[in-house]
This record gives C-alpha cells, structure tokens and sequence, in this order.
C-alpha cells in the first residue's frame, strides 16, 4: 500500500481504489443483491398490499371518467377528438358521443372496481379480498343510474385506500422473506405419459440416471419429473462437455502457436483465429444454421457423395443433436481457451522441451511432464472462462437448436423473466444458476490445484 | 558407464534457410575422452552438438557413436545426455524429480528412480538439497543438479553447452575442476562447447578450433596453444603479437620473414616458400627486454617504447610500440612481477627481442576478432 503510495501519489491511488470499490459495489455486489432479495420475496404486484391498491387505482378512474356523464353537454369535448382519461392499466376512452348518449360505453376499471379480488395465493389455495380483510361486496354494476354507479365507485376507492395504507404499514412491519420462488426449481412436475412412451423412457440411459439422481420418481403410478432441476443439471453437464471439447480441441492449437511453429506461421494461424470474431456473435452462430440445416451445406454435401437422398427428404437432423450446440459453443469461444493457454504455453523455455526428449521422453511424456504442468494455469483460466460462457450460453442453443432440443438452463432463466407470471422466480433461478457455476468453478480450481495468483500469469 | 567414441563422418550442416552452419567435416572423438570444441559465437559449434545429440540431421555425411550410425535416430534414444547452456532444469519438479527425470521414461519405478537419484546427488554433493525445487539453489548447485540429472541415463557420451557461462569467475574455475572429476570418475567421453579458451584448456584431453563452420585445428592444449598451424587458431587462443610481411628466406625448418620492424626468425611448420605472403606470431610471454651487455640477444630484436603498463598482480602487462614514431600496431608483452622497477619511460625506447623457437610464421589468413573489434561489430 505505502508503495503504491510512492510510486503513484495520493490522487492516482484513491482513484483507483475508488474504481475498484465502485466497481465492485455497482457491478457486482449490487445486482446480486437485489437478484438474492427478489429470489426471496414474492413479487410485489402480487402482494395483498398492491391488489388493494391497483383496487383503488381502477374505482378513482373508473370515478373520474364516470363524472363525465354528468358534466354539461356543452364542456364535452369535441365529438372529432377522443378524451384523455388518465388511465392506469386499461383502456378508457369514451367518444363525446357515447357521453352525450346517457347510456355509458363498456370502461375497464368500472369492470373491475369490485371487491371481490381473488388474491395471489400458492398453487391450491385461494383466497377473496372483500372475505379476507371483511369489507362489503361492493362492484359498479353497469345497469345502475351513472350517479349510483359514482357512488359505488367512490366507496369501493375509499375502502380500498385505506386497506392499502393499512397493508402497507402491515407488510413493511412483517418480514416476506420466503424460500417459495427456490422451491419452484425443485417442484415434481407431473408427466403424463402412454404406456409406450412411458416403456421407452424407462429404458432412456439418461433417465435413469435422473432417477438415480431424485430428479425423476414414481408416484401412484404416475411420472414425475423436477424439471427446473434436470434442466439445470443437463446444462452444467453440457458445459462441462463443451469445455472438454474446447480443451481438446484448444490445446494442439495453443501448443502449435506456442512452441512448434515460426512466427510468421503463427501470426497467420492468429488471423485464421481471430478473423470470425469480427463478426458478431449472433451472425456468427447464425452462419451455422446454414451449415447444419436439413438441406444446408452439410446434407447437400453428403447428398452429393450419395450417402443420403435429400430428394427423399432424407436429411441428418443435426439441430436435434446436443454434439452441434458443443461444436458451435466451441466454435463461438474458442479464442477464450487459445489465448490463456498461448499466453502461458509462450512463457516455456523451450530448452526444458528439448531436454525432456534429450533424456529420453516421447512427445506423449514431453506434454505430460513439462508442458501441461507448466501451461496448467493457462488452461485453468481457459477451462473456467469457457465453461462460464458455455453455462450461460443463450443464443447458441437458442438459435442452433431452434426449440428442437430441451432447453439450457440459460433459456430457462429468460423466460421465467420475461413470460411467466412470477419473474421473481427468474431471480431465484438467476441466483442459484450463479452460486452453482461458481461452486463448480471452486471444485475445478480445487481439483487443479489453481490459486487465484496463477489467473494474473495467465493473462 | 562407459564412453564410447564419436565420429563424425563428412558432416555438414545447412539450415532450412540455406545458411550452412557447418562445413564437411571429419572428427573422430575418443571413447573417455574430454574433449573441447572452441570457437567463436556462430562458428557452428553449437550446431555440431545438437547434431550429436540428435536435434539436428545433418544435411550429409554420417554420425557414428560407438561404430552405430545414429541417422533417423531421436534425441530421445541416442546414447547421449546434453547439458544446455541455461541448464534447462524443471522448476516444477523437485531436485531429486529432476534428477530422476530421464530415468521415469526408461520406466524404473518410482522408489528405485529415488534410489538411484540420490545416489547420483551424493555424487555431486547435494543429497540434502533434494527435496528442494531447482529454484532455491545457487548457481553452482543447479549446475551441478544438471550434471546429475544428465549421467542419471547413463549416456555414453555427455555433451555440455558452455555450461559454466552464466556463473561467477571463482564458481567458474571451481566448476571447471569438478567436472574434470567427474568426467575421469565416470569415464564417460564429454563433448564440451565453449567459447572460453581459458574453459578448454584447463579441462581438456583434446580440443577442437573452430571458426566459420571448419574445423581449424584439432590437438591437445599444448599444441592448439604452443603450435598452432593457422592464423586463426593463433590469434583466437591466448593473446599473440602478429608481424605481417613476405617469407624472405628459409633456413632448414624455419624462416626469415620481412616485416616493415625488421626481418625476424620463426619456426615455419606450414613450409612456407620464400616470396610468399606470411605472418609471424609471436605470445606476449615469449618478449622480453634484451640485454644490453650480453651480445647474443634471444634471436630477434626490435626498439620499442612503452606505451602503458598495466598491473596484474603476479604478471605487468605492457603495451609497447615499435616502429618510425612509434607507427605500429600495439605489441604487447607480459612480464613476470619480481617487484624491481622497471626503469622504462615513454620517451626511452628499449630493445626487447624473442626467441626464434617461439615465434611461428604462418600463412596468412582471416584472424579472431579481438574484443575491440566484437565489441565494434556488436
């Protein structure tokens, strides 16, 4: 510390350490703070609080827009321009010409300005506002006298004003937090099968080891799966074999780039690797569906050599397979396995491969001995920044498996997001996608035997 | 372990890049014997070694270790074991591990391979130091955790790349007598790579002079030094005074040659005829102050005046110049310290003279750089 001090003074020091802090808070420890405490809680339009107050929302517009038909014929508005309710959630906007009519058009929040509202309870429970908290059954009823229905209107938004303000004090006063939104990952889904599919998935290598694993049991004759919990197993699993694949398939091209080829040959082998990394990643997987597809690049090739007859609609249905996701994720993050493993492999005096082959080694021994251990940091590194972009891979398996293959637990995460009534889920999901990947990170570096130091040798 | 011989059978070397590193050459190195190959940098003495060993195919000519031609044959199966410059030892692995190394892949099993390990590290005086990473010993420790590590395979032949280069002088000297033992203790032939004529000396049975991928001259330290049969080897080993001029007469094995100081005397083992083109040399030791009241100088003579003098505890180097005001090159002479004033002045010039047995005249040729001259062309 004192010597950073010295050698970069006051002000560099605390800026950078102010970064750092920054960073650190805004970018890491922040969202994953709100992920944990929304994976803890329900969400918030679902509390009781929150109905009784849209309630209230929807009885004060449904209020306003109805005084409309009171109000004198001449401080209408234009019959050629539409009235701007404020509005929040639905839609109100009655011509000048249905006001005129004394009857009123049909208005959304009037349809809902009732106390009858069925409360966000978990799966088999259900429970009523007007029951719960003891208000009178109150609605707008459409074929009462407009004043009649303002009345009603204004006393179903004055009880609803004050439950909400009730229930406010209440829910910031009793803890929420609840295990709920976690437990959906493990939840049995039921699984009806027919008898034939039911035989061919009990013979399914996979599910039994699913059963082995709890994720899949029988109850009452009946099928259950976990399936958040498969999905996210399948997916580790995946990642980890796509990291393999990388490592298998990054390792000969570090080692050529590295310590077995001329510079100027390196240099090309370095534009060959870098060149489809300036196209963006989503065209770049894209392009493989060109590839892959039943009558892309690979089928017509394999029809042109006769092995299958396209005409027939003969095709290999590669987006079905898992073996093309690898390939892409592979192909896709390739140059984060090449680059730590290069960066270390460079730093090995070639000298010591040459005297473990003066001494008697195959070129098998040589790698084993010399040039793994040394380069062990480098494919620590590699191996880790793979399997983290393979775990949240979203476009490859979305757009390579085009909804042909189950889901990875990344496509899992958005739509719990983005199409399930219950995002908080998403977040649950998020958080223990996340804490997993890293206890699986942990084990690896565990296993081999990386420090935290060896990160800053490979980069 | 026992050496075998090597031979090199109309070697030569040329590299991908059309630059030929070595020269067809002939060599026979004897069984147990320690032999030196000294040179220059880029003379191709590196080349020769890695042939050796086995990294190199020589684009003609044969190898043979031991009557048994080694073409097509690995670095990993020849009968040789190569100590690199940098020592090249296995930070990773422990001093017995590295010492043990060679003899994994020979399949020995693990308790044995410690065995053996540690009695190789007796050898060198680091048993203690074996469970210890290479990182944590001194220069000369791992020098000699290499050398260990290097007889572990029991090679037939050790070849060292100027091994001792990267220590300190006293190390250096200390190291020199060290593998000189353990070369006649194992018996094994060493090939030693160096650019230090003091290194070659010192160690050697036999040496080897090289320069510009040739084999200049082959003998042992005495011959190399005392009679050297080329300019180069003359001028690359030790430090010699050199007179060029034309061979003006021969008298039995010796000649006269003309030089712009005078006509001097030497030994003329190439036969040199009269009319050619030649050059005497002459060691600094071999000068010396001729005796004004004695007659009969040491053979020739020339008036000199003392330019500098620089002491070297046991020895004075002087640097003289000869010649109309002092117009020639420096001549340098070494003198015995017996702590009697010398009595020179620069305006004084004073006659030294040598011996006609000491000075050789050879035919002219290219002559090793001196350090000014590298120092330049760096």
């Amino acid at each position: 510390m004192s010597g950073l001090l010295r050698a970069y003074g006051g002000g560099l020091v605390s800026l950078f350490f102010g970064a750092v802090i920054l960073w650190g808070a805004l970018l890491i420890i922040l969202p994953q703070m709100t992920m944990l405490e929304r994976a803890l809680t329900p969400p918030k339009r679902q509390l009781d609080s929150s109905i009784a107050g849209q309630l209230e929302r929807d009885a004060d517009t449904c209020y306003s827009v109805l005084q409309r038909y009171l109000e004198p014929a001449e401080s209408a508005p234009p019959a050629d321009g539409g009235l701007a309710v404020p509005s929040a959630g639905g839609m109100a906007v009655p011509s000048a010409a249905t006001l005129r009519a004394g009857n009123r058009s049909y208005i959304l929040q009037c349809d809902r300005a009732t106390t009858r509202q069925q409360m966000v309870r978990p799966r088999g429970q259900e429970a009523w506002l007007h029951e719960l908290y003891g208000l009178p059954l109150l609605a707008v009823s459409e074929t009462d006298p407009i004043p009649a229905q303002i009345e009603t209107a204004a006393q179903v938004s004055q009880l609803a004003g004050e439950l909400h303000q009730r229930l406010l004090t209440e829910e910031a006063d009793q803890s929420n937090l609840s295990l709920n939104n976690f437990a959906e990952l493990v939840r049995p889904t039921l699984i009806p099968l027919s008898d034939e599919q039911r035989a061919r998935y009990d013979a399914d290598i996979l599910k039994q080891v699913y059963e082995l694993m709890g994720l899949r049991f029988e109850q009452d004759g009946q099928v259950f799966e976990r399936i958040g919990l498969i999905i996210l197993v399948r997916t580790l699993l995946f990642a980890v074999m796509a990291t393999l694949l990388a490592l298998v398939v990054c390792y000969p091209i570090a080692y050529k780039l590295a310590l077995a080829t001329t510079p100027e040959r390196a240099l090309w082998l370095f534009v060959g690797l870098v060149i489809p990394y300036a196209i963006v990643e989503l065209m770049r997987v894209y392009a493989w569906t060109a590839i892959i597809d039943n009558r892309g690049v690979i089928n017509s090739l394999l029809d042109w050599v006769g092995f299958i007859d396209m005409a027939a609609g003969e095709a290999i249905q590669f987006k079905r397979s898992a073996i093309t996701v690898f390939v892409v994720i592979v192909y896709t993050y390739v140059l984060f396995m090449v680059f730590p493993i290069y960066n270390v492999m460079s730093t090995l005096d070639r000298n010591q491969i040459e005297a473990a082959r003066d001494l008697g080694s195959s070129t098998w021994r040589v790698h084993w001995r010399v040039i793994i251990p040394h380069a062990k940091p480098g494919i620590a590194v590699g191996c880790i920044a793979t399997f983290m972009l393979a775990a949240g891979a979203f476009s490859v398996p979305r757009i390579i498996s085009r909804g042909l293959q189950s889901e990875w637990f990344s496509q899992t995460i958005y739509n719990k997001f983005f199409e399930s009534e219950n995002s908080n889920i998403g977040a649950a999901y998020s958080f223990s996608y996340t804490l997993l990947c890293f206890v699986v990170v942990g084990v690896f570096m565990w296993v081999m035997r990386t420090r935290l130091k060896d990160f800053a040798r490979a980069q | 372990m026992r050496g075998r011989d090597v031979i090199l059978d109309g070697v030569s070397i040329t590299y991908p890049n059309g630059f030929t590193a070595v020269q067809p050459t002939d060599l026979k190195i004897e069984a147990g014997e320690f032999f030196s190959i000294l040179g220059p940098s880029g003379c191709g003495k590196t080349t020769i070694l890695r042939s050796v060993s086995g990294f190199v195919e020589p684009s003609s000519g044969r190898i043979l270790i031991g009557q048994d031609d080694q073409a097509g044959i690995g670095p990993n199966n020849r009968p040789t074991a190569l100590i690199f410059q940098n020592l090249a030892l296995f930070p990773l692995m422990s001093v017995w591990e590295n010492v043990a190394f060679g003899l994994e892949a020979r399949g020995v099993s693990r308790a044995n391979r410690r065995t053996r390990a540690l009695e190789l590290l007796e050898l060198v005086a680091l048993k203690d130091q074996a469970e210890k990473k290479p990182t944590e010993l001194s220069g000369g420790q791992k020098q000699r955790v290499a050398i260990a590590r290097a007889l572990a395979v029991e090679p037939a032949v050790l070849l060292l790349d100027e091994p001792l280069s990267a220590l300190d002088l006293k190390l250096r000297q200390h190291m020199r007598a060290e593998l000189r033992a353990i070369q006649q203790k194992t018996g094994v032939t060493f090939i030693y790579i160096t650019h230090d004529q003091g290194e070659a000396l010192t160690m050697s049975d036999r040496i080897a002079v090289m320069n510009e991928g040739r084999i200049e001259q082959v003998g042992t330290g005495d011959d190399i030094y005392s009679k050297p049969t080329t300019a180069f080897v003359a001028s690359f080993v030790g430090e010699v005074n050199h007179f060029h001029g034309k061979v003006k007469a021969l008298e039995g094995d010796m000649a006269y040659v003309d030089t712009p100081l005078g006509t001097f005397l030497g030994r003329n083992p190439a036969g040199l005829e009269p009319g050619k083109k030649a050059v005497l040399f002459v060691r600094p030791e071999n000068l010396q102050f001729a005796n004004p009241r004695r007659k009969s100088g040491p053979g020739n003579a020339l008036d000199a005046t003392l330019e500098r003098r620089d002491l070297e505890g046991a020895f004075i180097n002087l640097q003289m110049r000869a010649g109309a005001n002092g117009s020639s090159a420096p001549i340098a002479m070494h003198m015995t310290n017996t702590g009697l004033p010398l009595n020179l002045s620069p305006q004084k010039p004073a006659r030294i003279g040598f011996a006609c047995e000491a000075a050789v005249v050879l035919p002219e040729g290219q002559l090793a750089k001196t350090g000014r001259e590298e120092l330049a062309a760096k």
